[in-house]
């Protein structure tokens, strides 16, 4: 008879599951950082209400928020490939899916995701800013993308900190989906050490506690940040 | 020197400025004083297109432009030659005293930073707040704001400083320290236009006084000459309502 909770095995394999991580954070920052690209040119389009592409966001954005990210990952991870396949059909190129890794349809995935959530958090953060902002800065003679990038960004970025902290750690956890496309980040890792042993809840056990401290080491650096920047509030230069 | 000719502005259908003409010589200072809503702040904001005009022309030194023909670069043009100071202060919150003053000097003037930094802390110096350079606008009083966002303007070395009401956010005992300011500057030749509710002020520093109704000037005049003889009767009901104002509040 085997031991109803295994504390060896749990210990054993944690070395294993831990080689997930990179896998954990390259989705997570990579995610974030074209997220908040995609999320920029978006929350543009919707401030200065271009014709035509805030449309697009606006479809873009509902259509992200009103699916389960699983099933945003399952179609990238089936409609890439089919897609790579027309493509190739159409213009007589050679491209070889299978070359392509799982987890760069996974970068895709979770970018296009992010980009979503961070236009209308980034559309907020920018809107925050005191209307008075832009005006001073173009009445100094700034263009606009100088006032959006010295004056309005810098201050906008602080308001929104807390918010995308909050987002990033939720991303963070998000990325345990990237297993059901074959990704072995954490959450893969601890399944195949779970599986091998038949001992999922001990396996599960440690997939809990390496997000957890992760999360924690994320928002120490998050709190260190927000003092930081709250120097403005103090009143003199740091 | 600007001059501005037949402005016309509307926000839906309402007209806001029904066909101004106004003209501010070099080195001088010219106050606009009227009732809320008789399109003052509009004027001036006008100016450096803020506001963008519907009709008219406006010339500014020797840069002059229609109010159909307004581009990207007359806008920027138009904002480079002239300087503004807010009512509520708009000092750029992430940026400490002497940053605001010398940013445009860098960015847009594209001076040398330790040419930008010279002139930043001459211009604190002027307004009393060398000791203040490295503090936030967080950190300063709304009096101490307002005087760095004129050491801004004036460090900007403009054709003309457009003051919108540069007293109208601030606690009363803080009123005097800005008026000061813009007195002691106004004796050098710096060309200014003040949109004001303050009318002692308006009667010591300007050269003239324009008082604006219902989106027109109806005087234009030395302050001695509008403020004790006024020619039309809607000037004389705006004064009388401001003198008894300050007779009775005690």
């Amino acid at each position: 008879m085997g031991k109803i909770f295994d504390v060896d095995f749990m210990i054993g394999i944690i070395p294993n599951i831990l080689k997930g991580i990179p896998y954990t954070l390259l989705i997570a920052v990579v995610a974030f950082f074209f997220g908040c690209v995609i999320g920029f040119f978006g929350a543009l389009t919707k401030i200065y209400k271009v014709p035509v592409l805030r449309r697009i966001t606006g479809v873009y954005v509902s259509f992200i928020r009103g699916t389960p990210l699983i099933v945003q990952i399952l179609l990238i991870y089936y409609g890439i490939p089919i897609l790579i396949r027309m493509f190739n059909e159409r213009f007589g190129t050679n491209i070889n899916i299978s070359n392509i890794p799982a987890v760069d349809f996974m970068l895709v995935a979770f970018s296009l995701s992010a980009g979503a959530y961070l236009t209308e958090s980034i559309r907020a953060s920018i809107l925050a800013v005191n209307k008075g902002q832009i005006e001073a800065a173009y009445s100094v003679g700034m263009t606009t993308r100088q006032a959006m990038f010295r004056i309005i960004l810098p201050q906008a970025v602080k308001v929104g900190l807390p918010v995308f902290a909050n987002f990033f750690i939720g991303l963070l956890k998000d990325t345990s989906l990237a297993f059901s496309a074959a990704v072995p980040e954490i959450m893969g890792q601890a399944k195949i050490q779970a599986g091998r042993a038949s001992r999922f809840f001990e396996a599960y056990i440690d997939a809990a506690l390496i997000y957890w401290i992760i999360c924690i080491i994320f928002e120490r650096l998050v709190a260190y940040l927000e003092k930081r920047s709250s120097r403005m509030e103090g009143g003199v230069q740091a | 020197m600007i001059r501005m000719t037949g402005i016309r502005k509307a926000f839906g259908s309402t007209e806001v400025l029904k066909g101004v003409d106004l003209t501010v010589e070099e080195g001088q200072t010219v106050a606009l004083i009227g009732a809320s809503g008789s399109g003052k702040s509009t004027l001036l904001r006008c100016v450096n297109l803020l506001e963008t005009p519907d009709e008219g022309t406006i010339q500014i030194g020797d840069f002059s432009f229609e109010a159909g023909n307004i581009t990207r670069a007359v806008r920027l043009e138009a904002r480079r030659k002239t300087a503004m100071v807010f009512q509520t202060f708009g000092l750029f919150e992430n940026k400490t005293a002497l940053e605001n003053v010398t940013e445009a000097l860098i960015v847009v003037q594209k001076k040398t930073k330790s040419e930008a930094r010279r002139i930043g802390e001459e211009y604190l110096e002027r307004v009393g707040l060398a000791d203040r350079a490295s503090h936030y606008p967080s950190g300063l009083s709304g009096g101490q704001k307002q005087r760095v966002a004129i050491a801004r303007a004036l460090a900007l070395d403009p054709q003309i400083i457009l003051f919108d009401e540069p007293t109208s956010a601030l606690d009363p005992e803080l009123v005097q320290e800005v008026l000061n300011v813009i007195r002691e500057v106004s004796r050098s030749n710096v060309t200014m236009l003040i949109v004001t509710h303050e009318m002692d002020f308006a009667r010591d520093v300007a050269d003239k006084i324009a008082f604006m109704s219902e989106g027109q000037i109806l005087e234009c005049a030395e302050p001695e000459k509008l403020f004790l003889h006024p020619e039309k009767e809607r000037t004389r009901q705006f004064l009388d309502y401001y003198l008894q104002k300050f007779t009775y509040s005690i």
